[in-house]
């Protein structure tokens, strides 16, 4: 499963293998892009772009890990292959650590590549079906007024709108209008997915004094 | 014994003259005595007259002067004090008045005193009549200058026996004469004969008859020239008076100095006894001139005869020392494995000691010549070995060099020559002398410790490698990486069928590079790995490098070590083992890179600069920025086991040293100024 546009990023200061995992990747059908020095990588990277990066560990100007780290300072959830000549333990500890999604050594097979590619591709792809699911919660949870949030906060938290009202010193009716609202905005028809939906959105319910 | 002079020691040494103890000394005084009384005694059988006139001769003065040139001036008093008695007994004998005696004693001794004198102080020594020099000082100082001296005295003597003042000069002349003819012809032959007094038993049968030949055909000679009756007057041809010379000489050629005083005295004895005896041969009127012409006669006869044996001497003396020498030098030069060896230019001939044959393995009855001997050098080394002569030949310049030949047995020896030109008086070579030496067990121990060096050298460049196996892998896993996924990719591309056989065809291509590269890794690795003799070939330096670095690539990245390059690209080329100088590059970049191990990473630095030095060789330096050298150990560091690593021989600097130094070249170090420390080789320009 695969998604449009997906695309491999690889980071090789080594000409040779840099040319030869591009011609593998693009023969197996991957978009490729190819750098030749993480910093050239870096500086023309575009995380929105989906797809992966398949990064050697050992490079001049700096190394893998480095690199890996510069992608999470910058706010990058790019998945990241790392590949390695002699990789120690240590090393492969401290990727995976990162959130490298797999460390293979060199010489690689293709099995091996395409299944990480593909594994990368999925974790990509869930990463910003995620991204995208609590940005269009977060969008829609900004349409709600002052008073159909506080309401969202009681609904949540389990409490009957003669309570809501009565906590908000209002009516019933009110209550109703202002929660019939809140629903529509949010998209949502249950109070169980408005929960799940408060859920993903890190939205605590109201904290109500027991009477 | 008396505190000597060292010289007088010496001399009473050579003489062997047995002063040691006062028996002895008695013992010597006794013999002068019985010696001087019995030279009077003969004296008086021959006939001396001497109550009339002078001795032709007179023995006892002889004995007298041969005691004291024989012993030292300070035991003088007792010899003289000896022949008193003896003269005394012998005087008073023949009726001498006591006046005339004591005179005549005072003045013989004073002839044997001024003699030994000055002739000990001329420095007339053993072998006597050894040299034309000796020879000539002693007939100037005893057949010229002291009877002359003496003679001023001795005249008197006859004054006193009655003679006349007005013939002073007369009896001055006598009585030199005497005194002269008897140191010509007596002495020399009793001093030769004190000093040679093993001489007969020594000589050869055939000398020994030879000599008795000379003696007869004297004696015949003598018979024949000084014929009884003959007289000048009665017509005696005066050309017969030089009858005996062609023996005089034959025994001067032969014997030398002991054959011509020899024929001296009996010519000397035969004249006397003939003028005392019969009709004299001089015969110029009264007997003391007869006398006196004989005496004239036999001073100039004997004098240039002693000359001529002595000169003789002196050549023959000469040329045994010369043989002995060369003896001497042909046995040492023999027992030290060396031959020696003459060329001569003009004459084209070549001589050689005996020990060449052994050392060119070349039978005994072979004569040595130059092209016997070439042509038992190896054929490698016939062709240099062969200039090498050629052009010595040519140029007359020393020249030094080394080839193998065929031994007697199976194996080849080494034979090391050294030669140079012998200049004539002209200015111009006339030869060319040197000498063969057997080199074959120091080439054996060379070639002994050069195995040794690169057995070391080899482990420790196996040790280098270990080290930068990590490095290395990766050296050799990147090509192997390209070459996996560009085959992956072609067998995925060929599935896609014609319209990719563009990219196959650049995957093949794709595949040949790196493979090429993969090979190029392991070349190098093989080339530092084996263990091969040291070729020397013309080396570019900056390859080296550049090579070298690329076997350090993966190790500079890992340890994050960049690398300044200052090359110079006009480097004249060097001479040397590329694999032995990459292991110096290698050693010493790898200590550059072990300095910098506590440097911040963005700090490491490794600068290398290649220059051309002023004499035509190159410079390389290496600089790193890391702890530098220990203080004052900059020489230390070259010493076999000395290290400041943790981990290290202490053998790798130790062995680039000798790589440079086999090279000819060098290796220093020393602190930088500002940080680290920088190594500095260097290699001459390539020999002729």
């Amino acid at each position: 499963m695969r998604e449009a546009g997906f695309t491999t990023f690889l980071v090789d200061d080594d000409p040779g293998v840099l040319r030869s995992i591009t011609r593998l990747l693009n023969a197996a059908g991957y978009k490729t892009q190819s750098f030749s020095s993480p910093r050239e990588f870096l500086s023309s990277h575009d995380p929105t772009v989906p797809g992966c990066a398949i990064i050697d560990l050992v490079m001049s100007e700096f190394d893998g890990l480095h690199l890996q780290q510069a992608l999470i300072d910058s706010g990058s959830e790019r998945p990241i292959i790392f590949l390695t000549g002699n990789g120690d333990i240590s090393t492969s500890v401290t990727a995976m650590k990162a959130g490298a999604v797999d460390f293979l050594t060199k010489p690689v097979k293709r099995e091996a590549l395409f299944s990480a590619v593909v594994r990368a591709a999925n974790v990509d792809a869930a990463s910003r079906k995620k991204r995208k699911e609590s940005k269009s919660i977060g969008d829609r949870l900004a349409t709600l007024t002052h008073r159909e949030r506080e309401v969202l906060e009681f609904v949540i938290a389990g409490r009957l709108n003669k309570q809501i009202a009565a906590s908000l010193g209002t009516v019933e009716k009110t209550v109703k209008v202002h929660r019939g609202r809140m629903m529509a905005k949010l998209g949502v028809r249950s109070v169980a997915d408005l929960v799940r939906l408060a859920d993903k959105a890190g939205i605590a319910p109201a904290h109500v004094l027991s009477e | 014994m008396d505190v000597l002079v060292p010289e007088v020691a010496i001399q009473e040494r050579q003489k062997g003259m047995p002063h040691e103890d006062r028996g002895k000394t008695f013992r010597n005084g006794l013999i002068v005595a019985i010696a001087y009384y019995v030279g009077a005694e003969i004296a008086f059988l021959v006939g001396t007259l001497s109550d009339k006139i002078f001795a032709p001769f007179w023995p006892p003065n002889i004995v007298l002067f041969c005691a004291l040139l024989l012993s030292f001036p300070r035991q003088w008093w007792i010899y003289i004090l000896a022949a008193f008695p003896a003269h005394v007994a012998a005087e008073l004998q023949v009726g001498m008045p006591i006046m005339q005696l004591l005179v005549a004693f005072a003045t013989n001794c004073s002839v044997a005193v001024i003699n030994a004198f000055l002739l000990q102080q001329l420095q007339f020594e053993q072998p006597w009549f050894g040299s034309i020099r000796k020879a000539t000082t002693y007939v100037f100082i005893a057949a010229f200058v002291s009877p002359a001296l003496c003679a001023f005295g001795g005249a008197f003597v006859q004054i006193l026996g009655g003679g006349s003042l007005e013939n002073y000069g007369l009896y001055w002349a006598r009585w030199y004469a005497s005194n002269a003819l008897g140191s010509l012809a007596l002495a020399p032959i009793v001093l030769i004969c004190l000093e040679k007094l093993t001489w007969f038993s020594l000589t050869p049968a055939l000398r020994g008859l030879e000599a008795m030949l000379i003696a007869a055909v004297l004696a015949i000679t003598c018979i024949v020239a000084f014929k009884e009756g003959d007289t000048i007057a009665s017509g005696y041809v005066p050309a017969l008076l030089y009858l005996p010379l062609p023996i005089i000489v034959w025994a001067a050629v032969r014997f030398g100095a002991t054959g011509a005083s020899g024929v001296i005295m009996v010519i000397s004895l035969v004249l006397i006894w003939r003028t005392l005896n019969g009709q004299n041969l001089f015969d110029v009127g009264d007997p003391e001139a007869n006398v006196f012409a004989m005496q004239l006669f036999l001073i100039g006869l004997s004098s240039p005869i002693l000359l001529l044996g002595a000169a003789i001497e002196e050549t023959r003396h000469a040329e045994t020392v010369t043989r002995e020498r060369e003896e001497r030098m042909s046995v040492a030069a023999a027992s030290s494995s060396v031959a020696l060896w003459q060329y001569e230019l003009a004459t084209d001939t070549f001589w050689a000691t005996d020990y060449c044959r052994t050392l060119f393995g070349l039978p005994s009855g072979v004569p040595s010549d130059l092209d016997r001997l070439l042509n038992r050098i190896h054929p490698n080394d016939f062709q240099t070995a062969q200039a090498a002569f050629k052009s010595a030949i040519a140029r007359a310049v020393p020249f030094e060099t080394e080839f193998r030949v065929q031994g007697h047995d199976e194996g080849y020896r080494w034979i090391s020559v050294r030669a140079q030109p012998v200049i004539g008086n002209d200015g111009s070579p006339t030869a060319i002398t040197g000498a063969f030496a057997d080199s074959t067990s120091r080439k054996m121990a060379e070639a002994e410790s050069d195995m040794q060096r690169q057995e070391i050298a080899h482990l420790m460049r196996v040790s280098m490698l270990g080290e930068l196996s990590g490095g290395l892998a990766h050296e050799l896993t990147q090509p192997l990486t390209a070459i996996l996924s560009n085959a992956q990719a072609g067998k995925i591309l060929l599935a896609g069928g014609k319209k990719n056989l563009a990219e196959i065809g650049n995957i093949f291509d794709d595949i040949i590079t790196e493979d090429g590269r993969a090979g190029e890794v392991i070349h190098r690795l093989r080339g530092l790995l084996k263990k091969g003799e040291i070729k020397y070939e013309a080396v570019d330096m900056n390859e080296l490098i550049a090579s070298t670095l690329r076997l350090l690539h993966s190790e500079l990245i890992d340890r994050r070590i960049s690398i300044n390059d200052e090359k110079n690209i006009d480097l004249p080329p060097a001479h040397g083992d590329p694999i032995q100088l990459q292991q110096v590059l290698l050693n010493l970049f790898m200590n550059a890179m072990d300095a910098m191990d506590g440097v911040p990473p963005a700090q490491r630095a490794i600068s290398i600069n290649t220059a051309a030095t002023n004499e035509g060789g190159i410079e390389v330096r290496i600089s790193d920025c890391g702890t530098g050298l220990p203080p004052a150990q900059e020489q230390s560091v070259f010493k076999p086991f000395f290290t400041t690593k943790k981990r290290g021989l202490g053998l790798g600097l130790a062995i680039c040293a000798s790589i440079m130094k086999l090279h000819g070249g060098s290796l220093s170090l020393q602190n930088n100024v500002s940080k680290g420390a920088m190594a500095i080789f260097r290699l001459p320009p390539p020999g002729p």
